[in-house]
């Protein structure tokens, strides 16, 4: 009797408890990361009475989460990988918008501006017409400006989003290295709490990518994307950002590990912060460089050809943009009193990579600062014989100590320097700077074409000079010579070039002179509207029209990978997501059936006990008789 | 038997129902803007190529504006021209008159009035402004009027630099004519030779027809031509050198190193004629000259044949000049016919291009119209399935 009433008692304890376990389960359904949870039965041991063995009922062995290891580290990877390409592509995807909207993008405003200037050469001592190119000039300048000032706050915010994500690293790390200590080993250790602990690893794992891996001892140690330890047994690493030591606006990554702080390599880290560099150096940076040396290129090939001009006062032109120099900042360590100040030497050799300069043992280096490649730098640094690397010059000022490193950017802070250097329209050259003049007594039919003027640092480029024909063949210039001469034959002197067209008559003589205040001679402003279509970067190779479409692409073909690969990446997450929920996530239904089997079970279980009570009662009955 | 967990559904409907309203709100924009390309990402090198293409179809439309501004100046210089011929016309007109012998000095004189006032009229012309503050006829010193009278002729502030205006990529055309090849360098005589009597002649010899014959032989000499008496003359050359001799007689011609002149009437002793390339006058001091023989009031044969001479000078001289002043405007019709191609030539590169960013940019509404069904429909089943799947549930049951 007794024995029926405690059988009955353990399976309804057993079945509460199990039906408890129903609830827990489907009280939990919406809690992230959430294992459900099973009941393992196990009959009682047996009693023996002598003819065999009776069974006593049943109890609950085990409380256990149903959760499957391989299927968490899937899910914690993807999970890391996916962070870090949503990451990228939000934020590649913001510049790609930036440079692709028209009201933002520099396309629409470059065009402008060379069709203000091809406007000057129809119409070039039009007042209306300088102004216009003065002020198109001046929107894309302050375009270029704005394009490296959304540039900045995409930077700035990178740095917050580091110095963030540090914060929260380090809270997860030590509250996981927390839960190591507490769970100990895993034979004991609480569901909820494993599953609390493989929440916060998949939050860690998001934000530095990698990989969670036990250890004997039921803890579990956790890896960034790159093999940096972040929580080892009960131990957490602590990040934290720290200034770049070329340049203090720009926070960097470091680890803090006994009192030392020690700078992250880049590539160690993904998931969201590797998102958050891995946009800076492969996205932004590279379009920092790229918009700079397009805003370099322009300021000079413009300026160049502003220069062999003459404007409304009669004098050559002057700068027509302001053009920065490039960036050169020493590394925060050097002991040395070297600084070196940057500027364009060729620049269709000026690439844009970012390149560090270092000294040793005498003489200079340079190496990529992103693939750390070497570049070969000439000269000396001396006066007169600069360092020359990468289409740059380099002027060394001061004294250098071995190991001295500086950060040359050619071109990554330029789109922010360039601006319009002039603000009377009268200083626009338009005019080419020396015209000829045939003598209107000349009776050959031989008729000067357009003057080239093909060194503008002549000295004597504007002094007036006369060309005459001793026949048609012979001329002298300035009683100098005779040359030959043949129909076709371009006549130079002094930086200046023209052919006649037609046959010069003996006696006919031409004049070169420079040109005079208030012309509208439209030469210049021709020459200077073709700028766009002139191959100035990549060794010449490359116009400045292809170098904005390229930039285009770059910048469209960056953000398009990073979101496919990010597309693919939510695929396989959603797979690994799956194959975790298919393993530990809780089903209503099966639930439902659950609490349906355990609830007719305790109902069988207390009929037993009423069974053993009716029984108990009969015996008495039959003694109270 | 893969199992479902109940949370797993609802995220994987959710998921489904949100990529679904992301294409659809995608192809929304698509239809809304008429692009299938909105920003790089979408097609980066087709985007690049857009920038390019943009650029292109931009500069078009500037060498279009262009083409426009220098087709007004030249539209001006056309008419400007007209004019200039109509009175270069008009001064051929009085001098053949002035030439007739029955003519009285008062009415050389009442022409040389009307020649003075056509003068002015064709200085006005030179003058024209562009009606952009500037002078046709500058050159590019086109800031002030280029033509001013001055003692003894017109004198010329423009200078000689014809402008060159890009209308269509590495088409270049030319903008007026300046002021020095319209006005200033025109060809005297018939435009390659030229004859003049000495100024001492004596008899009535007078300059006839001349011409060249033989354009081989001619090697743009000077010549000179000395009569003695009875008709006997002698041509020399440049170096005093003679080097042909005859007998005039009045009506023949007499022919040196490939041309020809026949002198009229009879040279007296010591008169002399000279032959040699055309040189180059002014268009103004042309018509002075004409004027001063105009008004010339001769008494004698000699003077007579004198002004006869100047007349016909003047008269050959206003011709070569009027043929100029055609010479340069069939050279701005030359330009404006430029400007016409240009503009078929820039129709047609824009076209091209225009189809091109139509291919790489613009949106095929029916295709996708037909997209955007497809996407509704798929959303509308799923939010349908969704909303079914989401009622079966066994606790639903459970009553």
């Amino acid at each position: 009797m007794a024995n029926i009433l405690s059988t009955g008692t353990s399976a309804l304890l057993a079945f509460q408890r199990a039906l408890s376990t129903v609830s827990h389960n489907v009280a939990n359904i919406n809690t992230p990361g959430y294992s459900r949870q099973r009941v393992d039965f196990e009959a009682r041991s047996p009693q023996f009475i002598g003819a065999g063995y009776v069974g006593r009922g049943t109890q609950i062995v085990d409380v256990r989460r149903v959760a499957d290891d391989l299927a968490n580290a899937r899910l914690i990877d993807s999970g890391g990988e996916l962070a870090r390409l949503e990451q990228l592509s939000s934020l590649s995807g913001r510049v790609d918008a930036l440079m692709s909207e028209s009201t933002t993008g520099i396309a629409g405003l470059w065009s402008n501006f060379f069709d203000s200037v091809s406007a000057l050469s129809s119409n070039a001592s039009a007042p209306a017409e300088r102004q216009n190119m003065l002020g198109q000039a001046n929107a894309l300048a302050t375009r270029f400006q704005q394009l490296q000032g959304q540039f900045d706050r995409l930077s700035t915010e990178v740095d917050s989003g580091l110095a963030a994500s540090a914060g929260e690293v380090n809270r997860l790390a030590s509250e996981i290295a927390q839960l190591n200590g507490r769970i100990g080993s895993a034979q004991n250790a609480a569901p909820d709490m494993l599953d609390r602990r493989d929440q916060m690893i998949r939050d860690l794992v998001a934000l530095t990518g990698g990989t969670a891996v036990q250890q004997d001892g039921g803890a579990m140690n956790v890896f960034s994307a790159g093999g940096q330890a972040l929580v080892v047994g009960v131990q957490a690493s602590q990040l934290t950002v720290v200034a770049d030591p070329y340049r203090p606006e720009r926070q960097q990554l470091a680890l803090q590990t006994q009192g030392q702080t020690i700078r992250l390599d880049e590539r160690v880290m993904g998931g969201r912060i590797g998102g958050l560099l891995e946009f800076r150096s492969q996205v932004l940076d590279q379009t920092q460089s790229e918009l700079g040396r397009i805003a370099l290129a322009l300021g000079t090939t413009f300026n160049a050809g502003h220069g062999a001009g003459v404007d409304q006062y009669g004098d050559m032109g002057g700068a027509f943009f302001s053009v920065p120099a490039p960036a050169v900042s020493g590394h925060a360590a050097n002991g040395g009193t070297a600084h070196l100040s940057a500027s364009i030497g060729d620049i269709t050799a000026v690439d844009g990579r970012n390149l560090v300069l270092q000294f040793q043992g005498g003489a200079w280096s340079a190496t990529d600062a992103r693939t750390g490649l070497a570049a070969a730098v000439t000269g000396t640094g001396a006066p007169g014989d600069p360092l020359r690397v990468a289409g740059i010059e380099l002027a060394l000022d001061g004294a250098a100590q071995d190991g001295d490193r500086f950060l040359l950017q050619p071109t990554a802070q330029a789109a922010r320097g360039l601006a319009v250097a002039i603000t009377d329209p009268g200083r626009i050259a338009a005019a080419s700077p020396v015209q000829v003049q045939a003598t209107l007594g000349n009776l050959g039919s031989a008729r000067p074409g357009a003057v080239r003027v093909v060194d503008t640092a002549d000295p004597a480029l504007r002094v007036p000079s006369t060309i005459e024909f001793l026949d048609a063949n012979q001329y002298l210039i300035d009683g100098d010579g005779p040359f030959p001469h043949a129909p076709g034959d371009a006549i130079s002197a002094n930086g200046w070039s023209f052919v006649l067209d037609g046959i010069p008559a003996a006696g006919d003589a031409f004049v070169m002179a420079a040109t005079a205040p208030g012309s509208s001679n439209n030469g210049n402003a021709t020459l200077l509207a073709g700028v766009d279509d002139r191959a100035a970067l990549n060794g010449g190779s490359l116009s400045l029209n292809g170098a904005i479409a390229g930039l285009t692409t770059a910048v469209g073909s960056a953000a398009r990978h990073a979101s496919y690969a990010a597309e693919a990446q939510a695929t396989l997450h959603e797979q690994a997501y799956s194959a975790r929920e298919s393993i530990s996530g809780v089903n209503l239904d099966e639930e439902a059936a659950n609490m349906l089997r355990l609830q007719q079970a305790y109902q069988a279980a207390a009929q037993i006990i009423s069974t053993a009570d009716t029984l108990f009662q009969s015996v008495l009955g039959a003694v109270r008789r | 038997m893969t199992r479902i967990s109940t949370g797993m559904l609802y995220t994987q409907s959710i998921s489904t129902l949100q990529s679904k309203q992301a294409s659809l709100a995608r192809i929304q924009n698509e239809l809304s803007t008429g692009k299938k390309v909105l920003t790089a990402k979408d097609d980066p090198v087709g985007a690049g190529a857009a920038i390019g293409l943009d650029r292109s179809k931009a500069e078009l439309v500037r060498f279009g504006e262009n083409a426009n501004a220098v087709g007004h100046r030249l539209g001006m210089q056309e008419g400007a021209l007209t004019q200039a011929g109509d009175i270069m016309g008009r001064i051929t007109e009085l001098t053949v008159r002035a030439n007739s012998a029955s003519l009285s000095d008062e009415d050389r004189q009442a022409i040389a009035t009307e020649v003075t006032s056509l003068r002015a009229s064709l200085l006005d012309v030179a003058n024209s402004p562009d009606g952009a503050g500037r002078y046709l006829f500058g050159g590019t010193q086109d800031g002030s009027p280029p033509f001013a009278r001055v003692a003894g002729g017109v004198a010329y502030a423009g200078d000689q630099t014809r402008r060159q205006v890009e209308i269509a990529p590495q088409m270049f055309v030319s903008d007026t004519m300046p002021g020095s090849e319209v006005f200033l360098r025109v060809r005297t005589g018939d435009g390659r030779i030229d004859v003049a009597a000495g100024a001492a002649n004596t008899g009535t010899g007078q300059v006839g027809s001349f011409g060249l014959t033989d354009s081989d032989q001619w090697n743009g000499g000077n010549y000179h031509i000395s009569f003695e008496a009875d008709g006997a003359y002698q041509v020399s050359n440049a170096d005093g050198d003679v080097v042909a001799s005859g007998v005039h007689a009045t009506g023949e011609a007499i022919t040196i190193a490939g041309a020809r002149v026949v002198i009229g009437g009879a040279p007296a002793d010591g008169d002399t004629f000279s032959l040699g390339p055309a040189g180059t006058r002014d268009v103004f001091a042309t018509i002075d000259n004409l004027l001063g023989a105009l008004t010339l009031a001769p008494t004698t044969d000699a003077q007579r044949a004198a002004q006869q001479n100047a007349l016909q000078g003047a008269m050959r001289d206003i011709a070569t000049a009027q043929d100029h002043i055609i010479d340069v405007r069939a050279n701005g019709g030359a330009q404006l016919a430029a400007l016409d191609n240009a503009a078929s030539l820039r129709d047609a590169h824009t076209l091209t291009i225009e189809s091109t960013l139509s291919g790489v940019r613009d949106l095929d509404y029916a295709e996708a119209i037909s997209r955007f069904n497809l996407e509704k429909v798929a959303l509308e089943a799923a939010q349908l399935s969704f909303v079914q799947m989401q009622r079966l549930s066994l606790f639903d049951l459970l009553r």
